[in-house]
C-alpha cells in the first residue's frame, strides 16, 4: 500500500506542476465478486482492486510510463476453509503488483522499451503457445484478462524497423519470476498442488499405515526446498522476433532461451535408511522456444472475403515434462522431451455484428511413453499433466469457440467462450458486459467447468462459479 | 437511314458523354484539390465527393476529437479520439490510404486503437489491425460487416469508412439551397441557404439495410453536408448532417469535415463527432501506420 501511495503522491505532484501538459494520468476502482453456482453461499472471491497509471513526456522521442495495482481479497478472511490460502491469496501482492514502470525511446526506425514490461508474442487467443516470454499468475486459473495473469517482467525490449512493416525485435530479460499457482486450499488449486500436500501431510503426520508409504515410525523429515537461478546476466531470458510481410500474408518468426517459468520437482532423497529422509527440490531448467506465426485477411472478393486466418507454431524444446504412476498421482520424474503446440483460428462476422471465433490446436508430446514400470501398481508410467498428474494424451486436441455480438450501441455486450479438448473436458464462460456510464462499467458471468478430475478444466467441475464485476475509472 | 444515322450519332454521343465522365473520375489524382464546376454529372459529382470524404488531396491529416452518444432521454456518452491517416494513392501496392484512430478516453476504452489500410481497388476490402489494452497485443481482425454500427454509433461502418463510389448509382435531382440543420447535440445551426446539388443514390447490393439515400452535396466544397436515408421500405429512418469548411493550407482550400451529426428516427439515439485541431500535410512518417507503432500503445 505505501508504494502504491507513494506512486500516487508522485503522479500528483507530477500532474500539478509546470510539465501538467505532457502529464497523463487514469486509474480505476474495481470489485471482483465470485460465489460458488453449487453453494450460493460460499463467496470464494470478493477482490477489491486499485489501480493507478501514469505517463509523462518528456519529449517526443522519450516517454516515461507506469502503472500499479493493489488489491485485498476478503473472501479469505471470511471462510475459514480457506484459512491455509488465506495469507497467500488474501493479499501477497510478491513483485507484480508494479505492472509497467519503463522508459520509451521512439524513432522511425528504432524503438526501445527498458524497464518492467510484458511482451506478447503469437496469434491465438487464450492458449499460450508463443505467449510465453513473461511468466503467469494461475492462482485463478486461466480465467482472468492475460493482462492480468502475465508477470511483468525488468527486460530491454528493442525494436528495429529495417523497412516499413518489418520489426526486428530483441529481448534480454535479466529478471526471474517464477509462474505462480494457487496454494492448497485455495479455490483454484491444481490438483498436482493438492495430491502433494496431502502426501507431505500424510506423511508427517505419521498417519498410516498408507500404502505405498512405509510405516509411520520408519518416516523422518520431508523437505523442500526451490533453488532460483542465480542472479547472473548469462542466465537472463534471451528472445528474437522478426516479423514481416509476404502480400498479404504476415508472419513473425521466434526464439525464445531461458529458464522455463514453472518449477520442476526433483525427488533427491537420500537412499532409504530408517528414519526415510525425504527431500524434494524445485529446480528451474533451461529450454528453448523456436516457432513463428502467421495471419491473413482474406480481403479480395469471393467467398472467402472478410474471413482471417491466423496460425502460431512451436517447437518446445527440453520442455521439462512430469512423468509418473496416474493411480497413486506420484511423479516418478522430470523428463526433458522435444513438444510441439500449433494452433490454427478462423474469424469472421456474420449477420452484421456477430463475431465468430474458432480455435483448433495440438500439444504433441515427443513420445507417447515415459518409459518405466511403477513399483506400487506394476503399471507402465505415463506422461503427466502438469497441473492435475493425470495422464497426458500424447496428442491432445484442443478447440476453442468464441462469439460475441454488442446491442445499444455497444454498451450491452454479450459473449460466450467454449474450449474443449477431445477428452470430453472444457470450460463454458458466457459472460455479459454493460457500460452504465463512461466511468461505471458492469461484467457479469459464468464459468461452467466439466470433465473429470485428471483434466486440466475438469479439475475444477465443482468450482462452477457466478461472478460480478464492478470497474468505476478516473 | 437517317433514323440509323441519328441513333449512330446518339450513341457516340453517349459514349463520348460517358467517356468524358470515367476521364473526369480517372483525373481526379491524389494529392490535388478539385472544387466542383458548373455542369457536372451525378457520377462526377459523388467521384469529387468520396475524393473530399476521403481527404484523398492531402499528404496527411490528423485531428483530435469527440464522439457523443446520446440515446432518446438525453444521457450521453463520450468518447475522446486521436485520428491521423496517410493518403498514398500508390499503385505498386495498390494502397489508397493508411488510417488510425486512437481512444485517448474514457479511462475504459483508453488505449484502444484501430489501424486500417485502405485499397484503391474496389472489390478489395480493407485491412484492419486492432491494439486491444486488455490482452497488451494487437490482432488481426476481420473486416466488420458494412451495415454493422461504427463502434457504436449511429453511423454504419460503410457510412464511415469504407462505402465507396463504385457502391451505388446516382441520379441528379436538382439544385436547391439547403434548409439549414440544427443540431440536437450542440444547438448550434449550420449551412442555412447553401447552395446544394441533391443526389438520389441506390445501393447496387439488394436486399440492403437501405433502399436510396438523397443526399446534399455542397456546391463550394463538394462536401455531404445532409443525407436522408430511407429503409427497405421507403420510409427515412436516419438522417446525417456533416459541417465542412475549407482549411487553408498553403494558399490550397482543404473541404474539412468539423462536425458530424446523426439521428436514428425511429430510437431518437443520435451521434456527434467533433473534431478539433485539425491538421494537414505535416509530414507524416509511414512508419506511424505500421503494427510497431500500434504496439507503441502504453495503455
Amino acid at each position: 500500500m505505501r508504494k502504491l501511495l507513494i506512486l500516487f503522491f508522485l503522479s500528483v505532484i507530477l500532474a500539478t506542476n509546470s510539465y501538467a501538459n505532457d502529464f497523463t494520468m487514469a486509474g480505476y476502482l474495481k470489485n471482483e465478486t465470485s460465489v460458488g453456482l453449487d453453494t450460493l453461499n460460499d463467496v470464494n472471491k470478493f477482490k477489491n482492486i486499485v489501480g493507478l497509471s501514469g505517463e509523462y513526456k518528456l519529449s517526443d522521442s522519450w516517454v516515461f510510463f507506469t502503472s500499479a495495482k493493489y488489491w485485498y481479497d476478503a473472501a479469505y478472511d471470511w471462510s475459514s476453509k480457506y484459512d491455509s490460502a488465506q495469507h497467500y491469496m488474501g493479499h501477497i501482492q510478491r513483485n507484480d503488483w508494479l505492472r509497467d514502470c519503463y522508459l520509451d525511446y521512439i524513432s522511425d526506425n528504432l524503438d526501445i522499451r527498458l524497464g518492467k514490461q510484458q511482451v506478447v508474442w503469437g496469434q491465438s487467443d487464450g492458449i499460450a503457445i508463443l505467449d510465453r516470454v513473461n511468466p503467469f499468475d494461475l492462482t485463478e486459473y486461466w480465467l482472468p484478462d492475460l493482462v492480468d495473469l502475465r508477470i511483468p517482467l525488468w527486460m530491454v525490449n528493442v525494436k528495429y524497423a529495417p523497412k516499413v512493416d518489418s520489426v526486428l525485435q530483441l529481448l534480454i530479460v535479466p529478471d526471474f519470476e517464477q509462474s505462480t499457482a494457487a496454494p492448497p486450499d485455495a479455490p483454484f488449486a491444481f490438483r498436482s498442488y493438492r495430491l502433494f500436500e496431502g502426501f507431505r501431510n500424510t506423511w508427517l503426520s505419521g498417519a498410516g499405515p498408507v500404502p505405498p508409504l512405509p510405516p509411520a515410525f520408519l518416516r523422518g523429515p520431508l523437505n523442500t526446498g526451490i533453488y532460483y537461478p542465480g542472479k547472473k546476466f548469462k542466465n537472463s531470458t534471451f528472445g528474437v522476433q522478426w516479423m514481416d510481410r509476404i502480400g498479404d500474408i504476415e508472419y513473425t518468426l521466434n526464439f525464445l532461451y531461458g529458464y522455463y517459468y514453472s518449477a520442476s520437482t526433483y525427488n533427491e532423497s537420500p537412499p532409504a535408511i530408517p528414519p526415510i529422509t525425504l527431500n524434494y527440490a524445485r529446480r528451474f531448467k533451461l529450454w528453448r522456444l523456436y516457432g513463428g506465426s502467421f495471419n491473413k485477411t482474406f480481403t479480395e472478393s469471393g467467398p472467402l472475403q472478410g474471413i482471417t486466418l491466423r496460425g502460431d507454431f512451436a517447437y518446445y524444446n527440453d520442455e521439462p515434462t512430469y512423468f509418473g504412476d496416474v493411480d497413486t498421482g506420484s511423479s516418478a520424474g522430470v523428463n526433458r522431451w522435444d513438444n510441439i503446440f500449433w494452433l490454427i483460428g478462423i474469424d469472421k462476422y456474420v449477420a452484421t455484428n456477430w463475431l465468430v471465433s474458432f480455435q483448433y490446436s495440438q500439444y504433441i508430446m515427443q513420445e507417447d511413453s515415459p518409459g518405466g514400470i511403477s513399483p506400487t501398481t506394476g503399471k507402465p508410467y505415463e506422461t503427466f499433466n502438469r497441473y492435475t498428474y493425470g495422464p497426458q494424451d500424447e496428442v491432445e486436441n484442443i478447440f476453442s469457440l468464441k462469439i460475441m455480438t454488442d446491442f445499444m450501441h455497444e454498451r450491452l455486450k454479450p459473449e460466450i467462450l467454449w474450449s474443449w479438448t477431445d477428452d470430453n473436458q472444457g470450460k463454458v464462460s458466457p459472460k455479459v458486459t454493460y457500460e452504465v456510464r463512461d466511468d461505471l462499467w458492469v461484467t457479469t458471468g459464468i464459468h461452467f467447468f466439466y470433465g473429470n478430475e485428471y483434466d486440466s478444466n475438469g479439475q475444477f467441475r465443482d468450482k462452477n462459479q457466478i461472478y460480478l464485476n464492478v470497474t468505476y475509472t478516473f | 437511314m437517317k433514323k440509323r444515322l441519328r441513333f449512330v450519332v446518339s450513341c457516340v454521343g453517349l459514349c463520348l458523354f460517358l467517356g468524358a465522365a470515367c476521364l473526369y473520375a480517372a483525373a481526379l489524382e491524389y494529392h490535388q484539390v478539385y472544387k466542383p464546376k458548373e455542369g457536372m454529372s451525378a457520377d462526377e459529382i459523388m467521384q469529387l465527393k468520396y475524393f473530399v470524404k476521403y481527404t484523398l488531396f492531402a499528404r496527411d491529416y490528423e485531428s483530435t476529437g469527440y464522439v457523443y452518444l446520446v440515446d432518446a432521454n438525453g444521457f450521453k456518452r463520450e468518447r475522446t479520439f486521436l485520428r491521423r491517416r496517410l493518403i498514398l494513392g500508390r499503385g505498386t501496392d495498390d494502397l489508397s490510404y493508411k488510417d488510425l484512430v486512437m481512444f485517448t478516453g474514457p479511462t475504459a476504452v483508453k488505449g484502444l486503437a484501430i489501424l486500417t489500410w485502405t485499397y484503391m481497388s474496389p472489390d478489395k476490402e480493407q485491412n484492419q489491425w486492432l491494439w486491444l489494452p486488455s490482452l497488451k497485443k494487437i490482432r488481426k481482425i476481420s473486416a466488420a460487416q458494412a451495415d454493422d454500427s461504427f463502434m457504436g454509433s449511429d453511423f454504419t461502418v460503410e457510412e464511415i469508412t469504407s462505402r465507396r463510389f463504385d457502391d451505388e448509382t446516382y441520379k441528379l435531382l436538382r439544385e436547391e439551397n439547403f434548409q439549414g440543420f440544427q443540431s440536437e447535440v450542440n444547438g448550434q445551426s449550420y449551412h442555412q441557404g447553401t447552395v446544394c446539388y441533391v443526389i438520389e443514390a441506390t445501393p447496387k447490393r439488394t436486399p440492403w439495410y437501405y433502399s436510396k439515400r438523397i443526399v446534399w452535396i455542397d456546391k463550394k466544397t463538394g462536401g455531404d453536408i445532409y443525407h436522408e436515408v430511407y429503409d427497405p421500405n421507403g420510409t427515412l429512418y436516419k438522417t446525417i448532417f456533416k459541417d465542412y469548411e475549407f482549411i487553408s493550407i498553403n494558399g490550397l482550400d482543404y473541404a474539412t469535415q468539423k462536425f458530424l451529426e446523426v439521428k436514428d428516427l425511429r430510437t431518437g439515439h443520435k451521434t456527434a463527432i467533433d473534431m478539433q485541431g485539425i491538421k494537414y500535410d505535416q509530414g507524416l512518417s509511414e512508419e506511424l501506420f505500421t503494427e510497431k507503432s500500434l504496439m507503441r500503445s502504453r495503455w
